[in-house]
């Protein structure tokens, strides 16, 4: 997020495609099946949900260890000899206690302990569960809102469109990592209260949702101008002409053309949330503690950045990767599916 | 404001008040009495994070700024401005003497010095004392209707404000330069009150709301010349200043004084390594610990202070409305983990008594230790489980709420883990350090558990026991309410009215009634003590001189620069 | 002129209605009460409610929102919560000039960056150039900034920083009236740090329109004229791919400046809008985060109003839209 303005041109020139068979998806599979790019993140990517799905299989087996558990009096054995997890400093005045380092032995302390003893190395797992997560699933829904949001106040316009595209405007102007800010904060005070349901603030849902909130806009925008553009085409002219439902007219011919820009949208605005989550998390108002993301490991590991630098990098680096993949992949997808659809953004 | 700064000063025992009837004479120290040669000059560079809030000492209620207004503001009475054990006596400071008090304890007597002068230049009068108490309620000082209301005529005064007048309770006669105070009824505290910055000496024509940011003039040796809370607070030698006691007004040594707001408390370390400042109001950050012990150890100066990190357990709600359920918890947090994440050994010491070692009423005793003893052992978590069972609380729901810095958050986690472990599903709330004090003290947010702190800067037992735990520190549904355990005893409570009366007689069987009373609450356990704290004063390789005030902690304007 | 005060129009309203929302969070936030944080700890009853009535948190919220209003645009003395007595305003005039210098010298080294890149790219397609710098600016796009900073931190103020960095100053901001060179050396790390991200997207960006503008009709036409490829790159495509990346610039600085670089500011330990943002919502002081709200939310909208009035000019068919 942060330093981000994720602006998505909406492209006027940008021709929607008339209707599509089957085929159309099938050749852009094919192309996206034939980019070595796209083929090679596609891998990494599965590597790296594959590794972070394993992460219970590597605590209970390998490093037999809760990352969740606080081990603060705890010791563990380093070439043979018992060593406490975290260490009383004793030199000099003897201020401050030390977590012990990487040991990179992968089935003990590969990475070292964080301030609570716990296995960093194995939080890094768990917190890719929790990174994957609200990434993909807040790009999930933010897409699909933007798609609702874009379609309806394109298609109806009059005062719908005015309405929805004043909210839009609204969540744009409002400085995308503000409005993020200003709404963990307030919501990991109180808690969301909808009604009879209650989502505490140690709810992943609460990130999910914030996240997906800011970012609307910059799906909606794009896809109001292409469902315009749509409604004077010759095709959709007809389809009113014929006096076609609105409902059957927006099934049909709207949502069928818009849905390759949507589906381009996924992967891009998936490492886009990744990062924001991480910048929440960050500033301590993202994932809540004692769960772990990439963003929370990061915030852990400043504490002890001067003493044991590698708990706040090594999150760093699986972001980054798996942000660099997602990013090539949704280039490959978009240059298959709709080469105009133009979303900017990182963080 | 951090949690250092959750000083309250209140009750003194009239054990002190003899002792300081004692000590009051005049006794000059070596480092007060120099005024001018080798030492004096240069400018002292103090950092700090953030700001303190507003400069005006009749409201303001910040440790980082009552160590400034040592060296700025006067009141008739102050703790004697020196190091070492003697900084918690009361001296005469703008009073040429300790009062008269009568022998109903109801009416106090001082003599005004005559020749002191305001930084303004004008000279300070009976006049000025009494506008200064006027306004002390015409600003809504934190404190006005907690230790300022025995005077006469305090009452419309904190009904009506804007028209104080104190009509009978400060009386001042400028012939003879005398200023009376006439209580409502008797007070032990009232001397210990009058020493406090909030009973300031301020100029009469001095405006009667918050003056935020603009300066007031000081009596002492320096003035503020400008205050910018994004930027620096800066103080500058007073011109019209002349020490009339070593003690109460010692002369300062540094020609000026400014202390920087914005850095980070990692950057704070770096600047102070590389000699760019000379002090930091903020502890420093956990990862360069090791680093000043080892490398700067003689910049690093550590002193024990009688302050207490404990839980505050809701004692009005689920699942520790249940006694057994909150010995439970005393049970089994172990300590030393605790120490260690508060930085070690070194920085801290497991408590096991709600007043800390060294303090008046302090008694040593242990009730929640393995093995058990006079001090902190281990914990015993197997006891825990037991008490756990048989209150029937076992799997209910926690709520553990701590401020979102690293060491609370810290702790915080090790709770959480702590709880889940003894069967309660346990969750965390991190907040911001400056919503979080009050957020718990509120019965409206039914917080369960809370970690929090209590810093004296008066030793006096009831200012940890009256405080924390009587039943009139409790209101339910204000932010204000600092009774944060919600718990009331009122046997509990007469046994404290006693032990104040008896502190009047026999100091020695009023402490030892405190220390019954520690344990009588402790037993209650509507507390979890877990450590008692030390300060690290982190300084540059320019400065010497180094003193610890225990009411002030370090005197700044007695540092000696290269 | 209509389409103008339209566009006037609903830039005002914007503003309004993010003043409501943020006015509507605050108040939705438990424990945010500034009335027993003012009064001090221990305060009794009788001081709470005099402090709560002394500053208007006992009237209702319509008259305190149209209070903090007046005080803050009419009176221009509306102060904060949390250190009384400071003026708000001044506040943001101090820090102004600090994210000034962050955006402006970050946005010199982003478009060096990104236009080269783009340039280079387009110039080089089908080379192995191309790719490699296509990467490095997915990359850049993919870094997380704070993350950036405080890695560039670690390594130039603590584990080389007595060999190959002991040139770099602490962090913190220098005015450029008091010192230009120090100025420079203050803001150089947060500068490239920021920079890297969007010469990033500059790049990418740019490379995208060019490519499109090279398979267009003139660039064609000139090719068949058998002007050289580098002469069709530099006077025909370029000048048709630029309008995009300016306009993309417009909006950038506009968020930039009202603060958007929040978390350089924060961990390089700039005082800048984004430091204050931060610090005035870990405070919950009400009235600088409406200001520095208010204060973002008028660049982003102001940006947004400028690129669209510039559109218009330039293609009339946008006003009948």
């Amino acid at each position: 997020m942060v330093e981000v303005t994720v602006a998505i041109a909406t492209s006027e020139r940008g021709t929607p495609r008339s209707r599509r068979s089957a085929g159309p998806w099938r050749v852009a599979f094919t192309q996206i099946a034939h980019n070595p790019v796209a083929v090679g993140s596609a891998i990494a990517l599965v590597i790296i949900v594959a590794v972070c799905l394993a992460a219970p299989l590597y605590a209970q087996f390998i490093a037999h260890t809760d990352p969740f558990q606080s081990n603060i009096n705890g010791t563990t054995v380093i070439d043979g000899h018992s060593v406490a997890v975290l260490q009383q400093q004793t030199q000099g005045l003897g201020l401050g206690v030390e977590p012990i380092g990487p040991t990179w032995n992968i089935s003990n302390y590969f990475l070292g302990a964080d301030s609570q003893g716990r296995d960093v190395f194995a939080r890094l797992l768990y917190g890719g569960r929790t990174t994957l997560l609200i990434g993909f699933s807040s790009a999930l829904i933010c897409c699909a809102l933007g798609a609702l949001v874009g379609i309806i106040a394109g298609y109806f316009g009059g005062p719908v469109d005015w309405v929805l595209s004043r909210l839009m405007d609204i969540i744009w102007a409002f400085p995308v990592y503000l409005l993020a800010i200003s709404l963990s904060v307030v919501l990991l005070t109180g808690g969301l209260r909808l009604g009879p349901i209650v989502i505490g603030p140690s709810n992943l849902l609460l990130p999910i949702l914030i996240i997906a909130l800011i970012y609307v806009p910059y799906v909606a925008r794009p896809i109001r101008g292409q469902v315009l553009s749509l409604k004077n085409r010759e095709f959709v002219k007809a389809a009113i002409g014929l006096g076609a439902s609105d409902w059957r007219i927006l099934r049909i011919e709207i949502l069928r053309n818009v849905l390759p820009t949507v589906i381009v949208f996924i992967p891009l605005m998936m490492a886009l949330n990744m990062l924001t989550e991480s910048a929440l998390s960050f500033l301590s108002i993202g994932v809540q503690p004692p769960n772990a993301s990439w963003g929370t490991i990061i915030n852990d590991g400043l504490d002890l950045l001067y003493t044991r630098p590698a708990v706040a990098i090594a999150p760093g680096i699986m972001l980054v990767i798996t942000a660099v993949a997602l990013n090539l992949l949704g280039d490959a997808v978009r240059d298959a599916l709709d080469p105009k659809a133009k979303l900017r953004g990182a963080a | 404001m951090r949690t250092i700064t959750k000083t309250l000063v209140s009750v003194i025992a009239a054990a002190s008040l003899l002792v300081l009837a004692a000590c009051s004479s005049e006794t000059s120290t070596d480092s007060g009495g120099g005024s001018s040669g080798q030492h004096t000059g240069g400018t002292l560079h103090l950092t700090a994070q953030s700001a303190g809030g507003t400069l005006d000492p009749q409201v303001n209620y910040t440790l980082q700024y009552w160590q400034l207004y040592q060296g700025a503001y006067d009141g008739l009475l102050t703790y004697a401005r020196v190091g070492g054990k003697k900084s918690e006596d009361i001296v005469p400071d703008l009073a040429t003497a300790m009062p008269k008090v009568s022998t109903n304890g109801k009416t106090y007597t001082f003599q005004l010095r005559k020749g002191i002068e305001f930084s303004n230049g004008k000279t300070v009068t009976t006049d000025d004392v009494v506008a200064s108490f006027r306004r002390l309620f015409k600003v809504s000082s934190p404190n006005a209707g907690s230790w300022y209301n025995v005077i006469v005529g305090a009452d419309a005064c904190l009904k009506t404000p804007a028209s104080c007048t104190l009509n009978g309770g400060v009386v001042a006669d400028a012939s003879t330069n005398t200023i009376t105070f006439n209580l409502t009824q008797a007070d032990p505290e009232f001397e210990a009150q009058l020493a406090m910055p909030f009973a300031s000496v301020l100029p009469a024509d001095t405006k009667a709301k918050d003056e935020g940011t603009t300066p007031i003039p000081t009596t002492g040796p320096y003035y503020f010349a400008s205050y910018s809370p994004n930027k620096a607070l800066v103080m500058k030698r007073n011109t019209h200043f002349k020490s009339w006691s070593a003690e109460a007004a010692p002369v300062g040594y540094p020609d000026e004084i400014d202390e920087t707001f914005g850095l980070t408390a990692e950057a704070e370390v770096t600047a102070i390594e590389n000699g760019q400042a000379d002090w930091m109001y903020d502890t420093p950050p956990s990862d360069r610990l090791s680093e000043i012990s080892s490398k700067y150890a003689s910049q690093t100066h550590v002193t024990p202070l009688t302050a207490l990190w404990y839980l505050g357990l809701n004692t009005n709600i689920a699942p520790f409305n249940n006694e057994k359920a909150r010995q439970a918890i005393n049970w089994a947090i172990d300590r030393s983990a605790v120490v260690k994440l508060y930085g070690g050994t070194s920085l801290a010491s497991p408590a096991c008594t709600i007043l800390p070692p060294d303090f008046p009423g302090h008694a040593d005793f242990c009730d929640y230790t393995k093995n058990g003893g006079n001090t902190w052992t281990a914990a015993d978590v197997d006891k825990a489980k037991q008490l756990i069972q048989q209150s029937g609380t076992a799997g209910q729901s926690v709520g553990v709420v701590v401020q979102n810095d690293s060491v609370n958050k810290g702790i915080g986690l090790y709770l959480v883990s702590l709880l889940n472990q003894l069967g309660y599903k346990a969750t965390l709330k991190a907040l911001s350090n400056n919503i979080q004090y009050n957020y718990i003290q509120n019965t409206g947010n039914h917080v369960q558990m809370s970690l929090t702190q209590w810093y004296q800067d008066y030793p006096a037992a009831s200012d940890f026991l009256r405080v924390l735990l009587s039943c009139a520190s409790f209101h339910p549904n204000s932010d204000s309410s600092i009774n944060i355990a919600g718990y009331c005893n009122t046997g509990l409570d007469a046994q404290m009215a006693k032990a104040d009366d008896e502190g009047l007689t026999d100091p020695t069987a009023a402490n030892a009634a405190w220390g019954e009373i520690d344990k009588a609450y402790m037993s209650e356990s509507p507390l979890v003590p877990l450590f008692n704290p030390k300060l690290i004063d982190f300084t540059s390789n320019r400065v010497s001189n180094y003193q610890f005030s225990d009411q002030y902690y370090m005197l700044v304007d007695q540092l000696w620069l290269k | 002129m209509l389409f103008v005060a339209k566009r006037l129009g609903s830039a005002l309203l914007v503003m309004f209605a993010i003043s409501i929302v943020v006015f509507l969070i605050f108040f939705a936030t438990p424990g945010v009460d500034p009335a027993a944080r003012l009064a001090g700890r221990g305060a009794s009853p009788e001081v709470l409610s005099q402090v709560r009535h002394a500053f208007g948190f006992d009237q209702p919220l319509p008259v305190r929102y149209v209070l903090m209003m007046d005080h803050l645009f009419v009176t221009r003395d509306l102060t904060s919560y949390v250190n009384i007595g400071d003026k708000v305003v001044p506040q943001i005039m101090q820090a102004a000039p600090v994210t000034l210098s962050l955006v402006l010298g970050a946005a010199v080294i982003w478009i060096v960056l990104g236009l080269g890149g783009g340039i280079l790219a387009t110039r080089f397609r089908g080379s192995v150039v191309d790719p490699i710098i296509m990467v490095i600016g997915i990359a850049a796009v993919s870094l997380p900034a704070y993350w950036v900073g405080e890695v560039v931190n670690l390594i130039t103020q603590d584990r080389l920083h007595d060999s190959v960095f002991s040139w770099v100053p602490p962090l913190g901001y220098v005015p450029f009236a008091q010192n230009p060179g120090q100025w420079a050396l203050h803001l150089l790390f947060p500068w490239l740090t920021l920079a890297l991200l969007y010469g990033g997207i500059y790049a990418r960006v740019l490379r995208a329109e060019l490519v499109t503008a090279m398979g267009e009709d003139y660039v064609r036409t000139g090719r068949a004229k058998g002007l050289s490829e580098r002469r069709i790159l530099w006077r025909h495509a370029l000048r048709g791919s630029l309008s995009p990346v300016v306009s993309l610039f417009g909006l950038d600085l506009g968020s930039l400046i009202g603060g958007a670089a929040l978390l350089t500011e924060v961990v390089f330990g700039l005082p800048g809008i984004g430091k204050l943002t931060w610090d005035s919502l870990q405070n919950l002081d009400l009235p600088v985060i409406m200001a520095c709200v208010l204060y973002a939310a008028f660049f982003v909208v102001a940006a947004n109003a400028i690129v669209d009035l510039l559109y218009a000019v330039i293609d009339p068919r946008v006003r009948r839209a």
